[in-house]
């Protein structure tokens, strides 16, 4: 028992943490069943439909974007696990444990990133994947599908979990900051549902400026196969949404490493 | 070794540490005592490195905590015994713990074992009473086999025996060397534990010594009775005696000794039929060094033991 605490040993530590409480389990299953079984649900609803709609709506239909428009729903099951992954700590108590055993705490921080950023990844892509495969199959026959062979369907269907992936590391360092679960988990929902609901109080002529750089449709951009109109491309959206995260994670991680926990 | 210099933290407008300043040595068992809310937990927080001092420092074996290299094998601490999961099993509640600084799982089942809670491991923390939670805590604090021990209150919360079991553990963990510190707000508990006592008030170091010694400064007290106590009382007082009513039959002097009251009585012709001189207990001793410092205290306090 010789050996000095490093990030590889908080990562493992971290990952124990993490898969031994129910409500991470909880949240993963929740995430597949939003994204797959919803995305699937509406996927059917649009074939049963798809005769009542118009022409030009028809011409524009996007199969990738409306496979996955489970993550809409989702998102919040994912908003609770990176929430939780720190607020948790501080509603038991538990974090005063965890910086007695792990007092460096920006490398606390890290390893609990690593941890969620890998594990949020795998998941939600997995999810994301069954979700584009599960509506094609419902789509096929009727409705205009869409294959991985194309690049841009490729990307539309990763960057769906990258977006999920990057809103638990948002919802992680909104925890940081706040340290209590339900009002992280408050601030969070406002984030990437009441914002838009604000925004369509805003007169059109500012709105098209501001929407875009919402993180609901950030989203919405990068999960879809042709940019919809008025939105920043697939890529920039990414970069858009990654350049919050870090903002937010700073301003968590500096208040971390200042404040008496 | 634990040395805290000038510490001073401020919440606030609240002066939870004053100017604080000891040491804490190896081999025996140190205890810290003061009222609740005299600043023992916070000066444990801020030893941890919980709490950033506001002014001076605290450091484990000359080095602040958060530059310790590996802290579990360095301190064990038990500030909160319910600070855990509630949804996580004993077991793997250690088991984080453990693996942050690379202590073996065998290590895990071994201080379960010494903390007589293997039975439940594989049970959620959330439904342990609090003297397991203490286990629990002890268990953790334990992993690293560490030098340097803290325990905030420990014996909070355990049944008659798990507080022999502690304050023998305690004893055999300073007999091997490492140092034991201790707070609590139980002059009693401190009296059968400790060899050498811290005392707070207010964020302020009272006093600090070996048990022994602070007895010994405390003035103790004379149990009297008598044939005629008005008159005994008047000319008491005018000796210097200071002089309450024990109980209706009964008078409590101090500031005199036996032989003194003994001599004053027989000139004065009073009757003895009791006395005698009482050494005043620790507690006697931690209530009056820290009269002037207790937060909440009752008017009657004193009085009431």
């Amino acid at each position: 028992m010789n050996a000095d605490m490093s990030l590889g040993s908080v990562i493992r530590s971290e990952w124990i943490k993490f898969r031994t409480v129910r409500s991470t389990l909880t949240g993963v299953f929740v995430m597949f069943i939003l994204t797959i079984g919803l995305g699937a649900l509406i996927a059917w609803a649009t074939r049963s439909h798809w005769q009542t709609v118009s022409t030009a709506d028809q011409v524009t239909f996007d199969p990738v974007s409306t496979s996955l428009i489970g993550i809409v729903f989702s998102q919040f099951a994912i908003g609770v696990i990176g929430s939780l992954l720190i607020t948790s700590e501080y509603a038991s108590g538990l974090i005063r444990t965890t910086l007695g055993a792990v007092p460096k705490r920006l490398m606390l921080v890290s390893g609990k990133l690593v941890v969620l950023i890998a594990s949020m990844f795998v998941v939600t892509e997995v999810a994301c994947f069954a979700a584009f495969f599960v509506g094609q199959s419902i789509f096929s026959g009727v409705v205009p599908t869409a294959s991985l062979s194309s690049t841009s369907v490729v990307r539309a269907v990763i960057f769906a979990g990258l977006y999920l992936t990057i809103l638990a590391v948002v919802s992680f360092s909104l925890g940081l900051i706040v340290r209590h679960s339900a009002a992280t988990i408050g601030i969070f929902v406002t984030i990437v549902l009441i914002l838009p609901l604000i925004s369509l109080a805003i007169p059109e002529s500012w709105r098209v400026h501001i929407v875009k750089f919402e993180p609901s449709e950030l989203g919405n951009a990068m999960t879809s196969v042709v940019t919809p109109s008025g939105d920043l491309s697939a890529s920039r959206s990414l970069l858009m949404l990654v350049i919050y995260a870090v903002v937010v994670l700073g301003a968590g991680a500096l208040l971390f490493q200042r404040r008496d926990a | 070794m634990i040395k805290i210099e000038h510490l001073t933290k401020r919440y606030g407008d609240t002066l939870a540490v004053d100017d604080l300043d000891f040491e804490v040595r190896p081999g025996v068992i140190t205890g810290f005592l003061g009222p609740n809310g005299s600043g023992k937990s916070t000066t444990m927080r801020v030893i941890l490195g919980l709490d950033h001092p506001t002014k001076g420092r605290a450091t484990v074996k000359g080095q602040d905590y958060a530059s310790l290299r590996a802290p579990l094998h360095e301190v064990g601490a038990l500030l909160d015994a319910k600070a855990v999961h509630p949804g996580r099993t004993a077991r793997n509640h250690l088991r984080a713990l453990a693996a942050s600084n690379r202590i073996p799982f065998a290590r895990v089942d071994e201080v379960l074992g010494f903390t007589g809670i293997d039975s439940v491991a594989n049970k959620k923390v959330g439904n342990f009473s609090l003297g397991m939670s203490q286990r629990l805590g002890i268990a953790g604090a334990l992993l690293g086999d560490p030098e340097v021990l803290l325990f905030d209150e420990p014996v909070n919360g355990l049944d008659p025996e798990g507080i022999r079991w502690i304050r023998d553990f305690f004893r055999s963990l300073a007999n091997e060397g490492r140092t034991v510190f201790v707070s609590s707000h139980l002059m009693s508990e401190m009296a059968v534990t400790a060899d050498q006592i811290i005392v707070i008030g207010r964020g302020k170091l009272i006093t600090q010594g070996s048990i022994d010694s602070l007895t010994a400064t405390a003035k103790g007290s004379v149990f009297v009775r008598a044939s005629d106590h008005e008159k005994l009382i008047s000319v008491l007082k005018t000796h210097g005696g200071d002089v309450s009513e024990a109980n209706d039959e009964a008078l409590s002097v101090s500031d005199l000794t036996s032989d003194q009251i003994g001599q004053i009585a027989f000139d004065a012709d009073v009757v003895l039929f009791e006395l005698t001189p009482q050494r005043a207990s620790l507690e006697d001793v931690f209530m009056e060094l820290t009269a002037d410092s207790v937060e909440y205290g009752s008017s009657g306090a004193r009085n009431e033991r």
